[in-house]
């Protein structure tokens, strides 16, 4: 380890980080630099590489090539011991604790107050938490179960638990995302807090307001490349600016989609809800058009497209194809009238790993293959002409679906539905991790969808696919239609607020 | 509906159709070919060792011996295969077979004992299932609680003493057609009515789904809830069928009389390369995971091997089975 002792303030730096994917470079050439004690946002659409930079400071990812200075020491990767030996604390998104036992013991587990050699210290450990709490301004109930607590208490518990360790880098990854003005006004006052006291933050946020307030700098990425670092103070600190660096993208990565005819709408969600007080939704669909649905994880997309299908509960809410009421109260009863749902997990909730590809493309659409006997000649045959139309990649009809690659996956979820004859096409996330030749493919492939008359309602969260493929986009934002654009009116700053209002 | 056909290449007909033949052998290659290969080995040794062990007479004497077993081997492949699971099917068919004698005893007809226990058997098939769709509580848990109910029950209809009907029902446990006994041709119809129920009907593939992914073939439209009762109720009456058998065979049944069958079953399902995820595994396998239980045991009386020494063998094949239906587990 070589000392630079021109970096006497920065706690961290990093020299051109590049981390690639197959087929994709999700980080190119980054720098970055944290000062003690500042809270250093990282804004940037999904995908821009946020994610993947803080995995490369916990050390869940090693980078390709570039260095990572911490307290002046170099390394060229680091791993999930060295990052937490070298004081850097990550809170996840995605974080799962342990649901069952107190917000207390999950703050100190793995780390047990260690007074006693075997047995935990209850009443120490409750003490300690709510210390931990008051100390950085958080009013929470330490000794209740976890999964008792609401998910802002949830996201208290995991700070906590990360700050427990006395770090002295706090990563923070949308710790704010389904929060209420006031929870996200108690995270701000609490980074203020910690921030004075030396610890340094990165904080990873969408809402522009909120970086505004909490910043000291800010960097925008776009596309794993670093666009911009603002100062606090400097004008360019602005939500119109910030908003412009962070779309922009050069042309050529949008797919070109023909023009094609629309017709009549003929599918409706009416007045759907999901309590009492939630707001109605409602949306209607065009014969022939894809109807694109924007709005950052967790704003209740999916849940809605459940709800739509008949697969999650609903408070109320009516559906609509071609003026007669279908509404589904189950998946049976949707299929039946023509809706499919492409889930955005399709491993958890799509497909039947286990079973072979011919048998995943026909389950959906059994009844075309004989009353009580499946006729395994035309069962073939069929799911021979869906491997060709669409061109999954497999050596042979009977591989099971878990050794196929993603986008081959994806394409016989789409197969499974088109088999059965669908009109209606719910789409979550359906270019979710695959890769860009794949992900071309699927667009061409819903292009030609909507010319033979079929609707598609995607949900996605990647912006040139919803710029590009869309014939209309509707915003969610917390449960509620937040923007409707149009054709001509889509672009990635309209979307963009939607999210942010 | 209009889809542009991007290229044609994806099925290159002549080297994937050889790999596909390949990968179909490699697919035999796993646990059915090394479960033949135990059961030549055991053959071998047996007839070595006692040359009366490879007659006609013999392998006949095995398969009626397993008759019983095999049948409710079925039963339980059939809904591990769906995700599920009965321990109670052991139990069931010894209540069942209670109330048969109980009847016969009581005198009334054969025909009519015959539907009733049934009907009986499809009940409580289905009383199991609908309490394991409807709670969504582990069918582990279920079943074993309906496993003691079962026993109880039993117990109490026959008092608690066994009941004798020796001579009065010999048809399906002791008769034969030519030189095949009824109960062998029984336990192969139910093998073959197993086989293609789930190979060959929507209803197959389907419960076949739900073991693979409930959560998908929800989303996909199945009535998972009604499949779920179905094949419970379903292995009911087989279990009924199976009861029949037992009582047969013995001439008498006591309350206990099936209670050793489930785990059995279970045993001879796994080595036979079923598994508890559901949605994959072989009823073929299954089938010889239940010859290969027979013959070992047929092999060990013949060889004259004690008892207790039988029932070690028998826990540690299970043992070694599993772990070697896992090793290719752990390479992948």
């Amino acid at each position: 380890m070589d000392i630079c002792l021109n970096q006497k303030e920065k706690i961290l730096e990093v020299k051109n980080i590049t981390k690639e994917f197959p087929g994709v470079k999700a980080l190119t050439n980054f720098n970055f630099d944290l000062k003690k004690g500042e809270v250093h946002c990282l804004i940037g659409e999904n995908g821009a590489g946020k994610s993947t930079f803080i995995k490369i400071l916990s050390g869940a990812f090693k980078p390709n090539s570039g260095e990572i200075y911490i307290n002046n020491g170099k390394h060229y990767y680091l791993t999930p011991y060295l990052a937490r030996k070298t004081g850097i604390q990550t809170v996840y998104q995605e974080d799962v604790l342990v649901p069952q036992i107190t917000a207390a013991e999950n703050i100190f587990l793995g780390s047990e107050i260690d007074n006693q050699k075997f047995f935990i210290n209850y009443n120490k450990t409750i003490k300690l938490a709510e210390n931990l709490a008051e100390q950085i301004g958080i009013n929470i109930k330490v000794n209740e179960i976890y999964e008792r607590l609401s998910p802002s208490d949830q996201q208290f518990v995991k700070i906590l638990k990360a700050l427990a360790q006395k770090p002295q880098i706090l990563i923070l990854d949308e710790p704010t995302q389904a929060f209420n003005i006031k929870d996200i006004g108690i995270i701000i006052q609490m980074v203020k807090k910690i921030s004075r006291e030396g610890v340094s933050v990165i904080y990873i946020v969408h809402n522009l307001d909120e970086i505004i307030q909490v910043a000291d700098r800010v960097t925008v990425l776009r596309d794993g490349i670093k666009i911009n670092t603002h100062d606090k103070n400097s004008e360019t600190l602005n939500s119109a600016n910030l908003a412009k660096e962070m779309v922009g993208r050069p042309v050529d990565l949008f797919y070109k989609k023909k023009e094609s005819k629309i017709g009549d709408f003929v599918f409706e969600v009416r007045g759907l809800k999901f309590t009492q007080s939630s707001k109605e939704i409602n949306l209607k669909v065009r014969e022939g058009e894809i109807l694109g649905i924007a709005g950052l994880k967790g704003a209740g997309r999916s849940k809605i497209a459940r709800a739509i299908f008949g697969a999650l509960k609903k408070y109320k809410g009516k559906v609509f194809y071609k003026d007669k009421d279908v509404t589904p109260k189950n998946p049976i009863k949707a299929v039946q009238e023509g809706l499919a749902l492409l889930t955005e997990d399709k491993k958890i909730d799509g497909l039947f790993m286990g079973m072979p590809v011919d048998q995943n493309i026909t389950i959906v659409g059994l009844d075309k293959l004989g009353k009580f006997f499946i006729n395994l000649i035309k069962e073939k045959k069929f799911s021979e002409d869906y491997i060709n139309k669409l061109n999954i990649k497999t050596p042979y009809l009977n591989k099971e679906v878990r050794f196929l690659s993603g986008g081959n996956q994806q394409k016989v979820v789409l197969a499974k539905w088109l088999f059965k004859d669908v009109n209606i096409l719910i789409v979550d996330e359906p270019t979710h991790g695959i890769d860009v030749n794949a992900k071309t493919e699927v667009y061409e492939l819903f292009t030609s969808l909507a010319e033979s008359g079929k609707s598609i309602i995607m949900i996605s969260s990647e912006m040139p696919e919803l710029i590009s493929i869309s014939d209309r986009v509707i915003v969610i934002r917390n449960f509620e239609i937040s923007k409707e654009l149009n054709r001509d009116e889509i672009t990635e700053e309209n979307i963009l607020s939607g999210f942010m209002e | 509906m209009k889809i542009k056909v991007l290229n044609n290449k994806n099925i290159n007909k002549n080297s994937d159709e050889r790999l596909s033949i390949i990968r179909r052998l490699s697919f035999l290659n796993s646990q059915i070919t090394y479960l033949v290969l135990v059961i030549i080995i055991i053959g071998i040794i047996a007839t070595v060792l006692n040359p009366n062990f490879l007659t006609l007479r013999n392998f006949f004497n095995i398969m009626q011996q397993i008759s019983v077993l095999g049948i409710l081997t079925m039963c339980m492949s059939l809904l591990m295969i769906s995700g599920g699971l009965d321990i109670s099917i052991g139990n069931m068919a010894g209540l069942v077979a209670m109330i048969f004698a109980k009847m016969l005893i009581a005198g009334e007809s054969i025909t009519i004992s015959v539907i009733t226990v049934l009907a009986i058997a499809l009940i409580l098939g289905f009383i199991n299932g609908v309490i394991i769709a409807k709670s969504k509580v582990t069918p582990l848990i279920i079943t074993l609680g309906m496993n003691y109910v079962f026993l109880g029950v039993a117990l109490i209809i026959g008092g608690g003493r066994p009941q004798t009907i020796i001579g009065q029902f010999e048809f399906l446990g002791e008769a034969k057609v030519g030189l095949v006994p009824v109960a062998i041709i029984i336990y192969f119809l139910i093998f073959l009515f197993a086989f293609f129920l789930r190979k060959n009907t929507k209803y197959g593939r389907r419960f076949n789904a739900i073991g693979g992914n409930s959560q998908a073939a929800f989303l996909s439209g199945i009535n998972v809830d009604w499949h779920v009762i179905s094949i419970y109720a379903l292995s009911g009456l087989i279990v009924g069928l199976a009861g029949l058998v037992l009582v047969s065979r013995l001439g008498m049944v006591r309350a206990n009389s099936g209670s050793d069958f489930a785990l059995q079953a279970l045993a001879a399902a796994i080595i036979g390369g079923i598994t508890f995820e559901g949605g994959r595994g072989s009823l073929i396998g299954a089938f010889f995971g239940v010859l290969l239980l027979g013959i070992l045991y047929n092999a060990m009386n013949i060889i004259g091997i004690s008892s207790y020494l039988q029932t070690i063998v028998l826990g540690a094949i299970i043992v070694i089975a599993t772990v070697i239906s896992n090793i290719g587990k752990m390479r992948r």
